[in-house]
């Protein structure tokens, strides 16, 4: 692994403690690790000269065109278009469960959530966070300040899963109580009903949000490698099941992988960017499915 | 199905360990959290239902191992139930095929009487009967022989050179007995001419052989028995080159004996000897050969005794009698001592050996022990020092290449001691024990040396030595030894101190005496067992030797010093057979009958075979006797062991211990494997 991308490792961040360094390492790290990126030049740039008219500021006056031309030309600059993005976080408590004991999913979405905050907010966009579990807990409405990076990274840090998912009624109120459209990042494992799922991410497509979707999902919720007897208890309903994990393995990835393969499908269909999320993998992968959704929206 | 040692099936209950284990026992499980359990539980049905059964089916198998391995131990017997037959009648045959059956009286021996009436009793037999057919000379059984084959068994049978066992016969009888069929109807017909060594043998037998029918039949001479046989014979004396032998002839007839006895050796035989023997006498005749004077080498002389013809069997009329004569050599004994007295006593013991022995003489030197040298030692046989010195460390090397050479060194002890000389010959391994400190202890010498025979010491002494009373001889002190690792000790004391140690050093020895020649330490040399205790030491060189066995004794043979481990030697039969040499004696396999053994290649040594004593005695049984002793060995209508056989009826017994066998080493491979499934 490159030095760079050490600094996307979810381990390894799991180890800084401090929720501002890890946003910093994370995008920083990202940013390092391509060459050439092609995702330079989204700052104010260049667009065009008009004349000069009272009033106009100085600073815009583009002085080598007077040196060459005695006429007073100002400087047209495209202008910034600023989005607001709203990360939506499940804190449910299933969100809390770390198969190899080494990173949660709740932890890998905050420092999802931190790395994305610390990129909105150096791109100037407004930054709202949401956390959620079977109704909003934590609001924290959209500024594009940096200095909102703070109370984002705060919330996160301090975020403890809990509760019972009831992502659908969520999106739903989400959906209802928020009036400008920008870009939904949806942080969740998204394991509640299907149906209300999608009827929760249509709501938002009406509104016309650009809607990104990171599945958080564990090695073992994926694979289920575990060996010999277990009794496996749900973090939510408390439902208890005593099994030989080998025995389910080859059934239950069977349908895991139907249960992804719809919501992979019924999301692409709905024009909504979906991205499956390893907590064993690097962030890297996230962040470059918002910075190419942000680039189309540019 | 019936079982040998029931008892063992108690230990199927052992079954119930695995059935309370699968009621008690939970299962050993993580408890993990988990998210995704909807995705899990739809599978989970038929997985559970699935491990039940597998749970079960390893139950079972465990159960079904304990089981089998109870009825393993159970011996169990299947009995199939068998076509159902009719009864046949099983004959026991016991033949007397013993040297003396080969009696003639004229036209026709005993044992050909004897073949003739089994022949005629097995075939007046039913044609479907079976016959078991024991030769009693060699104990060896032929078994379930149909009526061609009892025929062709008892024409094939001959004579041996020995005497009948009985023992083997009635064994094979019980074991016949105890597996035959119910309804089956077993006789024994015995065929012997009982003589006298053969009716002691059924006099004996405590434990009687019931038989449905019993019959017997004497095969005796028609008329007066005339035998006459050597039973014993030893060597009396060889002097001047002439060898005397005395003979024990005994008459076992009934008809006055006038014959001849010669003794041949070689080329060498003697006058014939005119013998004269009333019925049932007893007397021993003087038999003397010139083999000329005795080399210095021991010479082995095969002497074959025999007398002239005129009996009705000539198997016992001559014996084999293997001497062994030592090289007539004077031995040379050095005396060292400290001073004349001090080895005076030893002195007068071995002058009067050397006055006593008709063979070898002995030549003595004695010296201090300043004057030991090299060409001392070059001149003796033995050495014996009346305790160790600072010479004797001094002249270390050259001890050491007198014993390697083939001499002995006897060495006494006082309580003085040079400890410098003993270090020297301690290294140069002359020492059979390292004596250390004095213990002034009073003890008695223990009156049974080492039982065995070991080469370098007069075992005849020995025992001898035990009429002296030594066991009341008193010593007034010893030394504390440790023996040498290739060293034995021959003889302790009382408290289980080393008296004697003996240790075999290239082609002689070194004997260690843990008591003095003077008063110092011991009052042995003093008492009247000196001569005997100096012949034990000094060896047996000098003794004539007998290597004379009976048929059935197991032959024997000491061994003059010799690398070899192997010899081939040729038996009676005059094959060749390979015997194994062990701790100076050479172990002879079966000499297959009588005459003689001997070695093949150098040192041919030899054994003579004779018959067992009063084989031959053909000393006629008392008939009425004779009924008593079959009827009481033989009783009719007992009832028998109630075995398994009797519970059974038609039932035919299958010990099924193999399959049970197999089957638990298949349950104990396929239970790993399962039970290891079941785990996933």
């Amino acid at each position: 692994m490159k030095d760079s991308r050490r600094y996307l490792d979810p381990v390894f961040l799991s180890t800084l403690g401090n929720m501002d360094l890890v946003a910093r390492c994370a995008v920083e790290g990202f940013f390092s690790g391509l060459h050439p990126s092609p995702f330079h030049g989204f700052s104010v740039e260049y667009s065009d000269h008009r004349e000069y008219h009272a009033g106009d500021e100085l600073k815009f006056v583009d002085w080598k065109v007077f040196g060459r031309s005695d006429k007073l030309y100002i400087k047209q600059f495209q202008q910034e278009t600023n989005t607001t993005a709203y990360i939506l976080l499940d804190s449910s408590k299933s969100m809390s469960f770390a198969g190899d004991g080494k990173i949660s999913k709740m932890d890998y979405a905050s420092f999802l959530a931190a790395a994305l905050s610390y990129l909105m907010l150096s791109q100037s966009d407004s930054t709202a966070l949401t956390l959620f579990a079977e109704t909003v807990t934590k609001y924290i409405p959209p500024h594009s300040k940096r200095t909102h990076l703070n109370m984002i990274l705060k919330t996160l840090q301090h975020n403890k899963p809990a509760g019972q998912t009831n992502l659908a009624g969520v999106l739903h109120t989400f959906a209802e109580t928020t009036k400008r459209r920008g870009i939904v990042i949806l942080i969740s494992d998204l394991l509640d009903d299907r149906d209300d799922i999608f009827k929760g991410l249509a709501h938002l497509k009406f509104l016309k949000h650009d809607v990104i979707v990171f599945q958080t999902m564990d090695h073992q919720e994926l694979n289920l490698d575990y060996e010999g007897l277990i009794q496996f208890e749900d973090l939510e309903s408390k439902q208890k099941m005593r099994t030989f994990p080998r025995s389910l393995r080859e059934g239950y990835r069977r349908r895991v992988a139907e249960f992804l393969d719809e919501i992979e499908k019924t999301t692409g269909n709905t024009g909504i960017d979906y991205c499956l999320l390893d907590t064993s993998q690097p962030l890297d992968r996230a962040l470059v499915a918002y910075l190419a959704k942000r680039k189309r929206l540019m | 199905m019936s079982f040998i040692e029931w008892i063992f099936l108690l230990g199927g209950l052992a079954v119930a360990g695995p059935l309370i284990a699968h009621l008690l026992a939970k299962p050993r499980f993580k408890r993990l959290p988990f998210t995704m359990l909807r995705f899990l539980q739809s599978g989970q049905v038929q997985s559970q239902s699935r491990r039940k059964l597998r749970d079960l089916l390893i139950l079972l198998l465990r159960c079904a191992i304990i089981i089998l391995i109870a009825l393993l131990f159970a011996r169990p017997i299947l009995h199939l139930r068998s076509k159902p037959k009719q009864a046949k009648h099983l004959y026991s045959l016991g033949l007397d095929n013993s040297m003396s059956m080969a009696y003639s009286d004229g036209d026709t021996s005993l044992f050909d009487k004897l073949k003739d009436s089994a022949v005629d009793y097995v075939r007046v037999a039913e044609p479907d009967s079976l016959f078991n057919i024991c030769a009693l000379a060699s104990g060896n059984w032929q078994e379930e022989l149909s009526q061609d084959q009892a025929l062709a068994e008892i024409n094939a049978l001959d004579v041996e050179s020995t005497s009948a066992t009985i023992a083997d016969f009635l064994s094979g009888l019980r074991r016949a007995n105890r597996v035959k069929h119910p309804d089956d109807t077993m006789s024994v017909f015995v065929l012997s001419d009982f003589t006298p060594i053969t009716l002691h043998q059924f006099v004996r037998i405590a434990d009687p052989a019931g038989m449905d029918e019993i019959d017997y039949k004497p095969m005796l001479s028609s008329k007066p028995v005339n035998n006459a046989a050597i039973v014993e014979a030893h060597v009396v004396s060889m002097a001047e080159g002439k060898l005397t032998i005395s003979v024990a002839v005994v008459n076992y007839g009934a008809i006055p004996q006038e014959r001849r006895l010669t003794a041949q050796a070689g080329s060498h035989e003697s006058p014939p000897v005119n013998i004269r023997l009333l019925p049932n006498q007893r007397e021993i005749y003087p038999v003397q050969m010139d083999i000329g004077d005795a080399g210095p080498e021991t010479s082995f002389w095969p002497v074959e005794l025999s007398l002239s013809e005129g009996d009705g069997l000539q198997a016992d009329d001559t014996f084999y009698l293997a001497v062994s004569i030592p090289g007539q050599n004077d031995v040379n004994v050095l005396l060292v001592g400290e001073s004349e007295h001090e080895l005076f006593l030893l002195k007068t013991a071995m002058d009067t050996l050397s006055r006593m022995s008709t063979y070898n003489a002995l030549r003595i030197r004695q010296i201090s022990f300043d004057k030991v040298s090299a060409s001392d030692l070059k001149w003796a046989d033995v050495t014996v020092c009346s305790t160790i010195t600072d010479r004797l460390g001094y002249v270390a090397p050259d001890l050491k290449d007198f014993i390697n050479a083939g001499g002995k060194l006897i060495c006494f002890t006082t309580e003085f001691i040079a400890s410098g000389a003993i270090k020297q010959l301690w290294q140069q391994g002359v020492l059979a024990a390292l004596p250390g400190k004095c213990v002034r202890g009073r003890t008695y010498i223990q009156p049974k040396p080492c039982d065995h025979h070991i080469s370098g010491v007069d075992h005849t002494a020995a025992k001898s030595l035990s009429n002296y009373r030594i066991d009341k001889i008193l010593l007034k002190g010893y030394l504390e030894c440790e023996p040498h690792a290739n060293s034995r000790c021959l003889w302790q004391l009382q408290n289980g101190s080393g008296f004697v140690y003996l240790k075999p050093l290239g082609k002689g020895r070194s004997i260690f005496v843990n008591t003095s020649a003077d008063d110092s330490l011991g009052t042995f040399t003093k008492s009247n067992a000196s001569v005997a205790f100096c012949q034990y030491l000094l060896g047996q060189d000098n003794q004539i030797d007998e290597h004379c066995f009976v048929r059935d004794e197991r032959v024997i043979l000491p061994l003059p010093d010799t690398a070899k481990q192997e010899f081939w030697v040729e038996t009676c039969d005059g094959k060749k057979r390979r015997a194994a040499a062990a701790d100076m004696s050479l172990l002879i396999p079966d000499p297959a009958g009588i005459g003689w053994v001997k070695t093949l290649g150098k040192p041919t040594l030899y054994a003579g075979i004779n018959l067992p004593p009063g084989e031959t005695d053909m000393t006629q049984p008392d008939v009425a006797e004779l009924d008593n002793i079959m009827k009481r060995v033989f009783p009719a209508n007992v009832e028998r062991d109630v075995s398994s056989a009797d519970v059974l009826g038609d039932k035919k017994p299958r010990p099924i211990w193999k399959v049970l066998a197999w089957a638990i080493i298949l349950l104990l491979l396929i239970e790993p494997a399962v039970a290891n499934r079941m785990r996933r």
